[in-house]
C-alpha cells in the first residue's frame, strides 16, 4: 500500500479578510503518496506558491488541516514547525537562494550541520549527492562562480541532504535555459525513480508538466483538475 | 558553522564593515587617549601634592589647624627629629613655623600664610628651590644646596648641630621673604620690593616686620602661590614669641605605599600630636583618585553608546539587505535561536575587530607621549595651574583598564545587536521569499 505523505483537508488562505477578501487557496483537498512526481500548474495568481507554502509549513492556512506523515502541522507552534521543516521537508526555490558566502559544498552541508550530523556522515552524503546531481569537482566554488543550472543543482542537493519526506520546488526551472532546465529535470526524475523521492513542483514549464506523473491545475485558488483523479476514474472504468 | 557564516557575512560589504571597524577603533583610541591623559594628569597632580605641597605626612599640634595660633607648637620636637632621622622609611623631613598674617604694600594688601622654613631641609621636601622663578635667592639656593647635599643637610643637623640651624640659602636674614608670582602680580611687587608682614604673636599682640622680597617662586598650583610666603623659620619663631619651636613637620617617605603604616606608627608613638597623611591634607586629590575610575568608565561608555548607534544602523542595513536569504534560512529550518546567534555574532565580530587596532595604536601613541610628555600649555596653562595641574602631562597607558574596556565593547556590541537580531527573527519566510 502506498504511504501517504501529504493529506490536506479543506485548506483555505484568505488575504484581506476584513476588507476585500481574496482567496489565494480556497477549500483545497490534496492527497499525495510517497514517490509522486507532481506538478502544480495554473496561471499566475492561481495560488500555486501559496499552496506550496502551506504544505511546506512556511505559512499557515486560515482554515483546514494539513497532515504530513500523520502530523497535523497546522497545530504545531512556530518553533516546532521550524524543527519539523528541518527534518521532513526539502525546498528548492526559483532563484536558487543559495548563501553567497558559502561554497557549493557548504551550502549543501548547511542543513546537515543544523541537524547535527557528524563530519563523516556529512562527507559521505555530500559525495553521494554531488555525484547524483552532477556537481563533482565544483564543491569549493561559491554560487557566484556557478552557472544558474549548477546553482539550482546545489539547491537540489541541499534539499536532498537530510533525506526529507518530500521536496517542494517552486518553479525550479523558471530561471534556467532549456538545456540546464532539462538537465535539472533529469536529475530530479532520476532521484524520484531511483530513490522514490517525492517531488511537488509549482511550474509553468511545459517540459516539467510533460515529465510529471501527476498534474494538478489550480485556478483562483481551487483545484480544477487533477490527473490522479482522472487516472483513478479511468481505472475504475477499466475495472467495470 | 554560525561563527564561520557570521565572519564571512561581515565581509560581504567590506567598505561598510571597514567604516564601522575604523569607527570602533577610532572611538576606542579616543577613549584610551582620554584615560591615559586622565591617569597622567592624576599622577602628575598626586606627585605635585606629595612632592611640593603636603609631603606624604604632616604633623601638627591637634589645636593648631583650627586657628593657627602660635602657641600650638609640636611638643617633643627633639624626639621627633631623632626618630625621623633614624627611620629607614623616611626620605626627607622638614620642620616649619607657620602663621597667618597680612602682607601690606603701599598699593595694597593680602592675607597670607607665612611659612618659616629651614632652607636646607625645606628644599628636598617641597622643592621650593625648583619653583623659584626669579630672584637672587634662586642662584644661591641652587648652587649651595642642589642634589644630594639636600639629604646631607638634614642628616648633618641631626648629627650635632642645632637641627633648627639655617644655612641662609637666599633667606639671608630675618628681613628676607619669598613670595609667589601670583601674589607678586596681584600686589605689583618685584624683586627688592619692600613689604610689611603683620601677624599675631603667642600673646595675641600684633607684630609687624618690614621685609624685602628676595625671590619669587612659581608652582603648579597658583591658588597656593597666592597665599604662601616663605621666611626664615628661626626668625619667624622669634617674632611669634615661640623661639626654637615649630608648628609643622612635613615628611617625605621613600615609598608611597608605606604612608598608612608610618602614619599609624607615629600616631601611636606621639598620641598628643595630629599625624595626617596627604589623603587627609588634600582630600580633593584623594577623592579624585578614588573616583577617577568611575569617570574613566563613564567616558568610555558614552563613546561606546555613540558607536553603538552606528553599529545598529549597519547591522540593520545588513539584515534588511539579506531579508530573502534569512527567510530562506528560516524556511530550511535554521530556527530563531541560531538566527539570533548569527546576527549577534556578526555584531560582536564587527565590534571586536576594531579593538586590537585601537589597543595597539593607542599603546604606541601613549608610549610616545609618556616618554616625551604632552605639552598642554597652549590649552590654558594658567587655567591648569589654577587647579593645581602641570601643563606638561605624561600620559600613562591604562593597561589595568583594558579587560574592562574590552568587556564594555563586548556588552555594547551585544546590546547593539538586539534590534537587528529581533528584526531578523521576525522575518517571515513566506513573505521574504516572495518573488
Amino acid at each position: 500500500m502506498n504511504q501517504t505523505v501529504i493529506d490536506a483537508h479543506n485548506i483555505s488562505k484568505v488575504y484581506n479578510p476584513k476588507t476585500i477578501p481574496v482567496y489565494a487557496v480556497n477549500n483545497v483537498h490534496l492527497h499525495l503518496v510517497k514517490g509522486e512526481f507532481t506538478a502544480l500548474v495554473g496561471p499566475s495568481g492561481s495560488g500555486k506558491t501559496t499552496l506550496l507554502n502551506l504544505i511546506g509549513g512556511l505559512d499557515r492556512p486560515d482554515s483546514g488541516n494539513i497532515f504530513i506523515n500523520g502530523t497535523d502541522i497546522t497545530s504545531l507552534s512556530s518553533s516546532q514547525l521550524v524543527k519539523f521543516r528541518l527534518k521532513n521537508i526539502g525546498f528548492v526555490f526559483q532563484s536558487y537562494n543559495l548563501i553567497p558566502v558559502l561554497t557549493a559544498r557548504e551550502n549543501a552541508e548547511f542543513i546537515m550541520l543544523l541537524q547535527g550530523m557528524t563530519k563523516s556522515e556529512r562527507d559521505a552524503r555530500i559525495e553521494q549527492l554531488f555525484r547524483q546531481v552532477g556537481l563533482e569537482g565544483l564543491d569549493k566554488r561559491r554560487p557566484s562562480g556557478l552557472s544558474g543550472g549548477q546553482q539550482q543543482r546545489v539547491a537540489v542537493a541541499r534539499a536532498l541532504a537530510t533525506k526529507p519526506q518530500f521536496i517542494l520546488a517552486d518553479e525550479p526551472t523558471a530561471n534556467l535555459d532549456s538545456k540546464s532546465a532539462s538537465n535539472l529535470l533529469d536529475v530530479m526524475y532520476k532521484l524520484n525513480q531511483e530513490e522514490n523521492m517525492t517531488f511537488i513542483f509549482s511550474t509553468h514549464d511545459q517540459r516539467v508538466i510533460e515529465r510529471a506523473k501527476r498534474v494538478i491545475t489550480l485556478v483562483d485558488g481551487r483545484i480544477v483538475s487533477d490527473t490522479a483523479e482522472v487516472n483513478v476514474t479511468e481505472a475504475h472504468k477499466a475495472d467495470g | 558553522m554560525i561563527l564561520q557564516l557570521a565572519w564571512r557575512n561581515i565581509w560581504r560589504n567590506p567598505l561598510r564593515s571597514l567604516v564601522i571597524i575604523v569607527s570602533v577603533a577610532a572611538g576606542l583610541f579616543a577613549a584610551l587617549a582620554v584615560l591615559a591623559l586622565y591617569d597622567g594628569m592624576l599622577i602628575s597632580r598626586l606627585r605635585t601634592v606629595i612632592d611640593t605641597e603636603t609631603g606624604h605626612i604632616q604633623v601638627h599640634d591637634p589645636g593648631f589647624k583650627d586657628d593657627m595660633e602660635p602657641g600650638f607648637v609640636i611638643r617633643d620636637r627633639e624626639r621627633w627629629a631623632d626618630l625621623l632621622d633614624k627611620d629607614p622609611a623616611v626620605k626627607y623631613w622638614a620642620p616649619r613655623v607657620v602663621s597667618s598674617g597680612m602682607l601690606a604694600t603701599p598699593s595694597g594688601s593680602a592675607g597670607v600664610q607665612v611659612n618659616g622654613v629651614i632652607s636646607g631641609k625645606e628644599m628636598p621636601v617641597s622643592g621650593l628651590d625648583r619653583k623659584l622663578a626669579t630672584g637672587m635667592a634662586a642662584g644661591g639656593w641652587r648652587m649651595a644646596d642642589s642634589g644630594s647635599r639636600r639629604v646631607d643637610s638634614g642628616r648633618q643637623a641631626a648629627d650635632g648641630e642645632s637641627w633648627m640651624a639655617d644655612s641662609s640659602l637666599g633667606l639671608n636674614d630675618g628681613r628676607s621673604i619669598l613670595i609667589g608670582r601670583k601674589l607678586a602680580t596681584k600686589l605689583k611687587l618685584t624683586l627688592g620690593s619692600k613689604v610689611v608682614l603683620t601677624m599675631t604673636d603667642k600673646d595675641a599682640n600684633m607684630v609687624s616686620s618690614a621685609m624685602r622680597i628676595r625671590g619669587i617662586y612659581e608652582s603648579a598650583n597658583t591658588p597656593l602661590d597666592e597665599v604662601n610666603v616663605y621666611v626664615r623659620g628661626t626668625d619667624l619663631a622669634e617674632v611669634l614669641g615661640v623661639p626654637g619651636s615649630i608648628h609643622e613637620l612635613a615628611i617625605i617617605l621613600k615609598s608611597d605605599d608605606s604612608v598608612s603604616a608610618v602614619q599609624h606608627r607615629y600616631s601611636s608613638i606621639f598620641p598628643g600630636d595630629k599625624v595626617e597623611s596627604w589623603k587627609e591634607l588634600s582630600p580633593e586629590t584623594s577623592l579624585m583618585i578614588d573616583t577617577v575610575d568611575i569617570y574613566s568608565y563613564i567616558i568610555v561608555i558614552i563613546i561606546l553608546i555613540a558607536l553603538s548607534f552606528g553599529i545598529v544602523n549597519t547591522m540593520l542595513m545588513s539584515v534588511l539587505e539579506r531579508r530573502k536569504e534569512i527567510g530562506m534560512m528560516s524556511a530550511l529550518g535554521i530556527g530563531k535561536k541560531r538566527l539570533l546567534m548569527m546576527v549577534l555574532t556578526e555584531t560582536v565580530f564587527l565590534s571586536l575587530v576594531g579593538v586590537p587596532v585601537a589597543l595597539i595604536s593607542g599603546w604606541f601613541a601613549v608610549s610616545y607621549y609618556h616618554k616625551n610628555g604632552l605639552d598642554l600649555s597652549g590649552m590654558g596653562e594658567d587655567l591648569m595651574k589654577s587647579f593645581g595641574y602641570e601643563s606638561l602631562i605624561y600620559p600613562t597607558y591604562p593597561a589595568d583598564k583594558i579587560p574592562a574596556i574590552v568587556l564594555l565593547v563586548f556588552i555594547s556590541a551585544l546590546l547593539a545587536s538586539i534590534f537587528p537580531s529581533l528584526k531578523s527573527v521576525n522575518i517571515k519566510p513566506a513573505e521574504a521569499l516572495q518573488k
